[in-house]
């Protein structure tokens, strides 16, 4: 029997960048097949080969035996490939059902018939478990539920070959136990999924086989998971063992530096109270929706305080925009979201980071000598191993992991005093990932006063020194952190259940 | 990187010697391009355009549009003239004047997109047509005659074939160039422009940046106005009526992104000088005027396909 889908020796390349090199990879049908490797691997440039986004430069791919050339996503669905995108591919204003429809939508006598695009997408989000209305704008939903409607509308095409690129990135643990679910039942049918995941736990628990990429080429091609563990298939990611960090309790002493008193906002928050002092990490965990990105975005003067007061310095500050959070209170947010509010994609790396201190660094009159944007940029370009062959580099093309060095580097540039970091390592390679939790670290050691953000449990109890939790909107517990796994989380999870049977 | 290489990926090389070709071709093949007087008339046409053009690329670079580039020209051409024929105002006081319609007009438009939010698309066509309608209720739609002598003599002198507005359009170029590339609010709109989102997050003051930058679109719409009236010897009410198009086309042609946060001075005003070369062609060789837009259009639709092409996907 042929298999579904064999890629012999493909190579890619990018003005600057060998995204692939010589790649191989061979996916059974009825088989689920892992694709794994640090961000800038290459994995989304072999998925978009896959799709017919991008066509190799050489080497062939054969579908079902046959070769095939692909001119465009479009021709791709045709031939049974459907694809769940990292990024978002839904029209906001568009329904649940129409975006699951949208490719085929059904008619009668020529114009679209509503009550059958709503049967047809009840159909396909049954099985997922995705119990919402069919006619609500897309727009008005989680993040988890658009994930799944993503993955719904992918069911939907009824695809031969299925490709899934970080589908459990934002869904919850449940949702994520019945998508794997109907994975397997899709694979019993036949279907050859490709699966591409940063948890290897899912990576172990779903998949037949795995694709190792590192640095654009084969770690190791299509090798089945039987007999590999944990250990093995970090060392083919990275070359090398991947070591543990084990921090030691400390406490700061500092003065606190951030402190909200009582604080409600227009976006919903009520009653928060929260003290980060000079040096310390304090950790800011809920779950997806509890409200933490935006009580962020309210210090930093992005969303509306409406009552209680926000000290900084142990004095009251009225923070009304982000400009003035930076210049006059010295803080700074690095986002979630680093291509949507993070950076200027289309930009170089030296103006992304010199943008938090252009006014600082600016001569009479607003002049910006070139030159004083690089002495600004480039010591926080070295000191966070940046790789990109220049300073005048669009950040549009390095490599997720050094984007998010970027994003971090244009605060550390700032020399904020306050820095809340919003889901630093979601999406970003176990090298860079442990890079950056040093960095936190460090900068916390001299003095710099932390509010961390994460939905990474083992990130929170490595790095935090208190971990504050919030449930819908409002701080549920305060927690010293005693670094032991098992037991905090336990205590956390707690905490927020207890809110949850409540309400 | 080569220094060819290089010179290749900036946006105003091809256009350089695309303009250069084509004012070889079209030299060899009607001399009468290249007569003093011709050139005299083309760079006349140029010096407006630039600023003309300039106007509208700063609004580009926030990711904007505004429509009403030529109406805020025009108030302030018939502004400066009608002030110094009614009011006997003197010169530099007048060109103040015409200036401040200039600010006004921009802040005006500014203001109204960052508080409202709506698009300046829809706001600038409606300020387009409150800032039309006032020039025509000013003037009745009658043109100021009296413009003093200074005025017109500025307006026709010239050294050899390059007329005086060019000095004064060319250093405001520059002026420009140098704003965008090496001042803070230049590199604050094309942050504005390139991520809203991040630029805000950031600590830029979004709101104050999308102001300034209308405000400096008005002012160079204003200067093109106020040139314009030396230029025409007359407050012609009719002033920036056509000025739409080609403050859109030569932007495109020179590299600028629609969507904002990359635009190009050198480019733009290469893009001027390659419409003005094209004008100029179809003049010089008979062709139906009426073409003129014709070719134009087309013009913008290629330059916008081809940056389809530069930009990573």
């Amino acid at each position: 029997m042929t298999a579904k889908l064999v890629i012999t020796g493909a190579s890619k390349a990018f003005p600057g960048v060998q995204a692939l090199d010589d790649v191989s990879l061979t996916l059974e049908a009825g088989s689920i097949h892992a694709l794994l490797g640090e961000n800038g691997a290459g994995k989304s440039t072999l998925i978009k080969i896959i799709t017919g986004v991008h066509r190799p430069d050489s080497g062939t791919v054969l579908l079902d035996g046959e070769p095939m050339q692909f001119f465009g996503p479009h021709d791709a669905l045709a031939h049974g490939i459907s694809a769940v995108h990292q990024e978002r591919n839904l029209i906001p204003r568009f329904s649940v059902a129409e975006n699951i429809m949208l490719e085929r939508l059904p008619t009668r006598a020529g114009l679209v018939d509503y009550g059958e695009v709503r049967e047809a997408a009840r159909r396909f989000m049954a099985p997922l478990g995705l119990e919402i209305d069919p006619d609500i704008p897309v727009r008005n939903l989680s993040v988890a539920r658009m994930q799944l409607v993503e993955i719904a509308k992918a069911l939907s095409l009824d695809a031969r070959l299925l490709v899934l690129d970080e589908p459990t990135a934002s869904i919850t643990p449940h949702e994520t136990e019945t998508l794997f679910r109907l994975l397997r039942e899709l694979r019993d049918k036949g279907v050859a999924i490709l699966f591409v995941s940063h948890k290897l736990d899912e990576v172990f628990e779903l998949c037949d086989s795995v694709t190792v990429l590192r640095d654009g080429r084969n770690a190791c091609a299509s090798r089945s998971l039987n007999g590999l563990d944990r250990s093995d298939v970090v060392r083919l990611m990275i070359g090398r063992d991947e070591t543990a960090v084990r921090r030691t309790e400390r406490t700061a002493t500092g003065e606190p530096v951030l402190a909200l008193r009582d604080v409600a906002t227009d976006l919903g928050h009520r009653n928060i109270d929260l003290e980060v002092r000079a040096g310390e990490i304090v950790g800011l965990y809920g779950l997806v929706g509890a409200g933490r990105t935006e009580l962020a975005k309210a210090v930093i003067g992005a969303a509306k305080v409406t009552s209680g007061e926000v000290q900084v310095g142990g004095r009251s500050a009225r923070i009304d925009s982000v400009a003035t959070a930076l210049s006059r209170y010295r803080i700074g947010y690095v986002s979630e979201d680093r291509k949507h509010e993070g950076l200027i994609l289309m930009h170089s790396v030296r103006r992304n980071v010199a943008v938090t201190v252009w006014r600082r660094i600016a001569r009479a009159l607003g002049w910006l000598p070139d030159r004083a944007e690089r002495d600004a940029v480039t010591p926080y370009i070295e000191r966070l191993q940046v790789r990109t062959p220049s300073l005048a580099q669009p950040v549009s093309l390095l490599s997720g992991g050094n984007q998010q060095k970027v994003s971090v580097a244009k605060w550390l540039a700032a020399q904020v005093r306050v820095l809340i970091v919003d889901e630093p390592t979601v999406g970003i390679d176990i090298q860079t990932k442990v890079y950056l939790h040093e960095l936190i670290h460090e900068l916390a050691a001299s003095g710099t006063a932390i509010l961390l953000i994460s939905s990474d449990m083992p990130e929170m109890i490595s790095l935090a020194d208190r971990i504050v939790v919030m449930a819908d909107f409002e701080v549920v517990g305060e927690l010293d952190n005693t670094r032991d796994a098992a037991d905090m989380s336990e205590a956390i999870m707690a905490r927020i259940h207890k809110v949850a049977e409540v309400a | 990187m080569s220094a060819t290489m290089h010179l290749l990926r900036t946006d105003w090389f091809g256009l350089l010697v695309a303009f250069a070709v084509g004012a070889v071709a079209l030299g060899l093949a009607q001399p009468s391009f290249l007569s003093t007087y011709n050139l005299y008339v083309m760079l006349t046409a140029f010096s407006l355009s630039i600023l003309i053009a300039l106007s509208q690329m700063v609004i580009v670079a926030i990711g904007q549009l505004n429509l009403s580039v030529g109406a805020i020209g025009g108030l302030a051409a018939i502004t400066f003239a009608g002030v110094m024929e009614v009011w006997s105002v003197p010169i530099p006081v007048a060109i103040l004047i015409g200036l401040l319609v200039g600010v006004a007009g921009g802040t005006l438009n500014g203001v109204v997109t960052h508080v409202t939010g709506l698009n300046a698309f829809v706001v600038t066509l409606a300020t387009l047509a409150i800032f039309k309608g006032t020039n025509i209720g000013i003037t009745e739609a009658q043109p100021f005659y009296e413009i003093p002598d200074a005025v017109k003599s500025f307006g026709n002198a010239r050294f050899g074939f390059f007329p005086y507005l060019l000095f004064v359009s060319g250093a405001i170029g520059i002026a420009v160039w140098v704003f965008m590339r090496r001042s803070v609010l230049g590199r604050q709109l094309l942050a504005v422009g390139g991520n809203l989102n991040a630029a805000k997050l950031s600590g830029i003051p979004v709101g104050r940046v999308v102001v300034a930058a209308h405000v400096l679109s008005g002012m160079l719409a204003a200067v093109a106005g106020m040139l314009a009236v030396a230029r025409l010897q007359l407050g012609q009410p009719t002033i920036g009526d056509d000025w739409l198009i080609i403050s859109f086309a030569a932007p495109v042609i020179g590299g600028a992104v629609l969507a904002g946060g990359h635009v190009s001075v050198a480019g733009t005003v290469l893009g001027v000088a390659i419409i003005m070369l094209i004008n100029n062609a179809l003049v010089l060789l008979n062709v139906d005027p009426y073409a003129v837009q014709l070719v134009l259009g087309a013009l913008i639709l290629a330059a916008v396909a081809l940056s389809r092409f530069r930009e990573p996907a």
